[in-house]
C-alpha cells in the first residue's frame, strides 16, 4: 500500500494503483500559505492531508509525487488554476531568498572588502603623485613621517608659498603658476577625500566583520579576518579550511606557481599583513605564520558553528607562544 | 524561424531586446535574433547536423531548465514554448543556485508568463522537485560545477517524461578530468549516459562557438 502525496493533496492506493481514500486541501488561494507548504516538502516533513491519511493508513509507504516506486494511478493532482497558485508562491519564494541575500553578511563584506581594496590602491597612486608634485616645487620638504598630513595641508593652503611656511621650508625661485597650484590644491583635496571615504568604508567593515567573525576579529583583526572571509569565498567556506591552507590563503597564484615551477612554495598569504608576523624577523615568519593559521581556523569554526566566542583570553596564549619562538630564534638559522 | 544562418524568435516582449540582440519585423512580427556566441542552446541549435528542428520543445510544453543563468537562452526558449501573454500556455521552470541570477530572472519572468523561476540546487530535488507537477517534455542541464552527467542522469530519471527530450550541455573544464584531453572527458560521459539507459540522439560539438563545451540530445 501505498500513500502519495505533493503540496495540496494526498492519497493511499494499493499495489495495483487503486485509489482507497484521498484528502485535498483547497486553502491555495492564499500564497503565503501555499509557501508554507512548499517549506514543509523542502524539509521532507509531511502535509497535514499526508498526517491525516498516515493516521488512517499506518502501513501505507509514504513518497512524495514523482517518486519512482509509486505505482501509476489516478493520483488527485492539481488543476490548472492550483498550479500557478503554486507558481506564484514559486516566485515568492524565490523573491524571499534573493533579498535574504542581501541580509547575507558574506555578500556583504565581499563588496565592502573588494570596494576597500580598489579605492586603496587607487589612494596609493594619487597619494604618491601628491608627493612627488610638492616635492619638485619644495625640495626641502620631507614629510615621510606625515605624508597622511600633507594632503591636508596642501589642500587648506592658499598658495604655495603658505604651503611653503606651513612646512616651515623655503620658496623655490620658479613656482607654479596660479592655475597650476590650483590643479595641485585640487588634487590634494582629492587625496584628502578619499582618505576619508576609506576610513569609513573600513569602519564599516571593522563592524561587520566583528559580529559575522567574532573570534577571528578577536585574533587578527577584523580587516585581516574579513579579507580572508572574502578570499575563501564566506565563512561556510573559511571554516572548512585546514590550517595550511589558511596559511596561503591569498597566495594562490604563488602556490600554483610552486607546483607548475617548484619555485619554493609560499609560507604566506594574506595572514602575512598580521604584524606578529609582518614584525618578525624573516627567519620566523614561516613557523609563526604557522602556529598562527593554525589557530584562525579554530577560530573560523567558532564563528562559523556557533562556539564560544573568544575574547582577549584565548589569544593571550598565542600571542605569548609567538613570543617564545622569537625568543627562541634570535639568529638566522646557519647554513 | 530560421533564416540562413541566423535564429530568430519571435519575441514575447515586444520592442524590449533581453540582452543587446537585434531586434527586426518580418511581416508584422517582431523577432529576436538568437546570437549563439552567447547561449550554448543557440549555438548547439546552429551546430547540430540532424537534429536542428527537433531540439527545441514544442510550443505550449513543460519544460525544466536547471542552470538558468542570467535567462540569455531562456529567454528566446519562452519565446518559443509561451509566447506574448503565453498565448502557448507553457510553462518553464528555471532553477538557479545563485541569487544574483535569481534576481535577473525574477524580473525577467514578470514580463514573461509562463516563467517560473526557482531558487535552489539543481542536485536538491526535495527542495523544488513539488514545483514539477506532472513529468516534463523537455529537460536542459547547464549548470557549471563538477559531476554534471551525474546531476543529469538522476534530474532525467525523477523529472522527464518517457520518450522526453533531455539536453546537456557539458563543461569538460568544470570535470576533474585526468589529463587525457577534452574528447576523452566527453567520451566518457557519452559512456556513462548510455549505462544509465539513455540514448544519445546527438552530440553537438559547440567548439568554436563555446570552446570546452558539448551538448548531448537524449532520450529516454
Ligand atoms: C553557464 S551558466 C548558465 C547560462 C545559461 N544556461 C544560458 O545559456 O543563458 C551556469 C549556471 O549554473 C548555475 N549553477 C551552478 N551549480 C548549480 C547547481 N548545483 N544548481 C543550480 N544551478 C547551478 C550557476 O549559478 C550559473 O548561473
Amino acid at each position: 500500500m501505498w500513500l502519495w502525496y505533493d503540496w495540496r493533496a494526498a492519497a493511499v492506493a494499493d499495489d495495483a494503483g487503486n485509489i482507497l481514500d484521498q484528502e485535498e486541501w483547497d486553502g491555495w488561494g492564499n500564497t503565503d500559505e501555499v509557501c508554507n507548504r512548499m517549506d514543509i516538502i523542502a524539509h521532507s516533513a509531511f502535509t497535514p492531508e499526508a498526517e491525516r491519511l498516515l493516521e488512517r493508513f499506518p502501513d501505507a509507504q509514504p513518497r512524495i509525487h514523482g517518486d519512482g516506486e509509486l505505482p501509476n494511478a489516478n493520483w488527485p493532482l492539481p488543476s490548472s488554476e492550483a498550479l500557478s497558485a503554486l507558481d506564484k508562491a514559486a516566485k515568492l519564494l524565490s523573491k524571499r531568498g534573493v533579498d535574504a541575500a542581501a541580509g547575507d553578511p558574506d555578500r556583504r563584506l565581499e563588496h565592502l572588502s573588494r570596494a576597500s581594496e580598489e579605492l586603496r590602491a587607487s589612494y596609493v597612486t594619487l597619494e604618491g603623485r601628491l608627493v612627488e608634485w610638492v616635492g619638485l616645487f619644495l625640495p626641502e620638504a620631507r614629510f615621510e613621517r606625515d605624508r597622511a598630513g600633507l594632503a591636508r595641508k596642501a589642500a587648506e593652503a592658499n598658495s604655495l608659498s603658505d604651503l611653503a611656511e606651513t612646512l616651515d621650508v623655503s620658496m623655490p625661485e620658479q613656482g607654479p603658476s596660479e592655475k597650476e597650484w590650483k590643479a595641485l590644491n585640487d588634487w590634494a583635496h582629492s587625496v584628502g577625500e578619499i582618505k576619508t571615504r576609506l576610513e569609513r568604508m573600513e569602519d564599516s567593515i571593522r563592524e561587520l566583520a566583528s559580529s559575522h567573525l567574532p573570534s577571528l576579529s578577536i585574533l587578527l583583526g577584523p580587516l585581516l579576518a574579513s579579507r580572508l572571509c572574502v578570499e575563501a569565498h564566506g565563512r561556510a567556506r573559511l571554516a572548512r579550511l585546514p590550517a595550511g591552507t589558511m596559511q596561503i590563503l591569498g597566495a594562490e597564484k604563488a602556490f600554483f606557481n610552486h607546483l607548475k615551477t617548484g619555485a619554493p612554495s609560499p609560507k604566506h598569504g594574506h595572514i602575512f599583513m598580521h604584524p606578529w608576523i609582518s614584525r618578525s624577523p624573516r627567519w620566523v615568519r614561516g613557523k609563526i605564520a604557522r602556529t598562527i593559521a593554525a589557530k584562525a581556523t579554530i577560530a573560523a569554526r567558532c564563528d562559523e558553528f556557533g562556539g564560544e566566542i573568544w575574547n582577549e583570553d584565548n589569544v593571550r596564549p598565542i600571542e605569548e607562544r609567538v613570543e617564545t619562538i622569537r625568543a627562541e630564534n634570535p639568529q638566522p638559522p646557519r647554513r | 524561424m530560421i533564416d540562413g544562418r541566423a535564429i530568430w524568435t519571435r519575441n514575447a516582449v515586444p520592442k524590449h531586446s533581453q540582452y543587446g540582440e537585434s531586434l527586426r519585423r518580418f511581416k508584422g512580427i517582431e523577432y529576436r535574433r538568437w546570437d549563439p556566441n552567447r547561449s550554448k542552446l543557440g549555438a548547439a541549435l546552429t551546430r547540430a547536423r540532424q537534429t536542428q528542428y527537433e531540439l527545441l520543445p514544442e510550443p505550449g510544453d513543460t519544460c525544466l531548465y536547471l542552470g538558468a543563468g542570467h535567462g540569455t537562452s531562456l529567454s528566446h526558449l519562452h519565446d518559443h514554448v509561451c509566447g506574448e501573454s503565453n498565448r502557448e500556455k507553457g510553462r518553464i521552470i528555471a532553477i538557479d543556485l545563485s541569487p544574483r541570477c535569481l534576481r535577473d530572472l525574477i524580473h525577467m519572468s514578470k514580463k514573461r508568463p509562463g516563467l517560473v523561476p526557482v531558487l535552489g540546487d539543481a542536485r536538491k530535488h526535495s527542495a523544488w522537485g513539488i514545483m514539477v507537477a506532472n513529468r516534463v517534455d523537455w529537460l536542459l542541464q547547464d549548470v557549471s560545477q563538477a559531476g554534471q552527467a551525474d546531476i543529469f542522469i538522476s534530474a532525467v530519471h525523477r523529472f522527464l517524461k518517457p520518450g522526453g527530450k533531455g539536453l546537456l550541455s557539458l563543461k569538460a573544464a568544470s570535470e576533474r578530468w585526468s589529463g587525457e584531453g577534452e574528447r576523452a572527458v566527453f567520451d566518457a560521459v557519452a559512456e556513462q549516459l548510455e549505462q544509465a539507459g539513455l540514448t544519445i540522439v546527438e552530440r553537438i560539438d559547440l567548439h568554436g562557438l563555446e570552446d570546452n563545451h558539448c551538448l548531448y540530445y537524449i532520450t529516454n
